[in-house]
């Protein structure tokens, strides 16, 4: 029970919540998916989404779990910077922008961030990039499902491990039935939810409790989280600034839509996702300032959101986070089990098992890989507390920091540098994640993904500097449409 | 340096009232590009 006392939430009203909510996702994920004939539909969503649910899916896949529960943990551990420096994470998503419209012109029929990867900077490369985005999606995939469990357990009582894997189950079904389809449809529902929902708890705290009370209670009993120099915070800032930009820039999860996004469309969307998802964590962060002024003791961290709507709503509060982070998690699982299958239907199956493989092989096998991704989520997130690195849900995510950090020089330099160094790119990254862990270890969560990056940039500028080499944009459109390839 | 009582209610106001006001723009959007046949 996370030291609460009793469920927040009456524990038939939780299963009737995750009863309807899950029969509601199965069955739109159904019914969006029933014309996808070939691995193109089922990948892609037929290459050609709009505006509107192009702008909803990157702001709903970004909302994560970690976003509505580790936004307050974050404003309790580090502060005002620490909800300022999560809502940072939205750079990632401003600063993809032309990247996907370079990404679109470049690659007219790519699939996967690994495609480009393979093309434009070689086999070995590549088998480092799958390395680095495998570890991170896998992390990403884990820390939501645990927070699937951590949620239902601490608001209904219902045990960890039943919790995460009903939410898990439903992920895999619908992603299963529906493919990117199923996941961008059922995303413009739940960014809605999850947006109208967050607001309201903020409206209702800002009603209740008030900013002056807030304010004196902290200068009273916390001041340092009201300190605009506080060194580990300003420190976190930029880390998880390089962090979001690095997890973007590198993952599957938005190579995808950008390959799915219809002709122009791209740019706009991740700008406006973006610039719409910037507040996102300072209204789901700024209501554990409340808890000196509300008197909550918060047994663990990553229960304040919840812990703070209930004192302040009770039973509609309970229900509203409930609702809220179901659908966060759902919006983000399933997008990455659906990129994560991707990837590893594309460039592990087709790339390095079966290059022979025809387009209805792929159509079969990334709906076998949406499911074991689901089953090994799954054996992981029932081991949450036994790992030695799976701790809280913020340290789970920092941990894949140095990783994603130290692919962002690669991907950039690969999209604009013509001279960019192969060898330089892999290195660049091995040394970046190599590093940037070491510095996880031996100084702390906040500076992983900064130290990676930094270490990233200078491998990637050095080699390139003493050993160019020239690279013709037009092999990537060109190799890019050969239905069959292998391993460059 | 300690932030003010006005200058957090001032950047959590702001924050909230976009967040109010997104949910009716994506709508919004969606009813456009579904009269204009560009959902999808």
């Amino acid at each position: 029970m996370n030291g609460l006392d009793a469920p927040i939430l009456p524990t038939p009203v939780a299963w009737g919540l995750l009863i309807a909510f899950s029969i509601l996702w199965v069955a739109l994920g159904w019914w969006l998916g029933r014309h996808n004939r070939s691995a193109e539909d089922h990948m892609l969503a037929g290459r050609n989404v709009g505006m509107a649910l192009a702008t909803a899916t990157a702001m709903a896949t970004w909302v994560t779990a970690n976003t509505t529960m580790t936004a307050p943990q974050l404003a309790l551990q580090l502060g005002v910077w620490g909800m300022l420096g999560y809502s940072l994470g939205a750079l990632g998503l401003i600063l993809f922008a032309p990247l996907a419209r370079r990404i679109r012109e470049l690659m007219p029929r790519g699939f996967t961030s690994g495609d480009f990867i393979r093309l434009r900077y070689g086999t070995f490369t590549w088998r480092v990039f799958l390395v680095v985005s495998l570890i991170y999606a896998f992390g990403w995939l884990v820390s939501m499902a645990m927070a699937g469990g951590v949620l239902i357990n601490a608001l209904a009582g219902i045990d960890y491990r039943v919790g995460m894997t009903v939410i898990l189950t439903v992920c895999v079904v619908y992603t299963l039935l529906g493919g990117l389809r199923a996941v961008i449809g059922t995303d413009f529902i739940q960014t809605v939810i999850i947006i109208a929902g967050a607001a309201f708890i903020a409206w209702l705290t800002i009603d209740r409790v008030g900013f002056e009370a807030i304010h004196f209670n902290l200068m009273e009993e916390r001041p340092e989280l009201l300190n605009l120099l506080f060194p580990a915070a300003i420190m976190f800032l930029f880390n998880n600034l390089l962090f979001g930009v690095g997890e973007i820039f590198h993952s599957n999860v938005w190579w995808s839509r950008a390959f799915a996004f219809g002709r122009n469309v791209g740019f706009r969307a991740y700008l406006l996702g973006g610039l719409l998802w910037l507040p996102i964590p300072i209204v789901a962060g700024f209501i554990a300032l409340a808890t000196p002024a509300l008197g909550i003791n918060v047994p663990a961290a990553d229960m304040v959101g919840p812990l703070v709507a209930a004192e302040v709503l009770g039973l509609t509060g309970a229900i509203v986070v409930f609702i809220v982070v179901f659908a966060a998690l759902a919006s983000s699982l399933d997008s990455l089990l659906a990129a994560t299958s991707d990837l590893v239907t594309r460039d592990i199956y087709r790339g390095h098992i079966r290059p022979q493989a025809s387009e209805q092989n792929q159509f079969r096998a990334t709906k076998v890989i949406v499911v074991l991704l689901g089953l090994l989520t799954w054996l992981a997130a029932s081991y949450r507390g036994e790992l030695p690195i799976i701790g809280s849900l913020a340290e789970l995510l920092y941990f894949t920091g140095a990783f994603v950090a130290s692919a962002i020089w690669p991907i950039v330099a690969g999209l604009y540098w013509r001279r960019a160094n192969p060898r330089g790119a892999a290195w660049s990254m091995i040394l970046g994640s190599g590093i940037g862990l070491a510095s996880y270890f031996l100084i702390g969560f906040y500076v992983a993904a900064l130290v990676g990056a930094a270490v990233s940039l200078a491998v990637m500028v050095l080699s390139t500097w003493l050993a160019p080499r020239p690279f013709d944009w037009d092999r990537l459109a060109r190799d890019d449409v050969q239905p069959k390839g292998s391993p460059a | 340096m300690t932030i003010s009582s006005t200058a957090l209610m001032f950047i959590v106001v702001v924050a909230t009232g976009v967040a109010t006001l997104t949910p009716i723009l994506l709508l919004a959007l969606f009813i456009r590009d579904w009269k204009k046949g560009c959902l999808w």
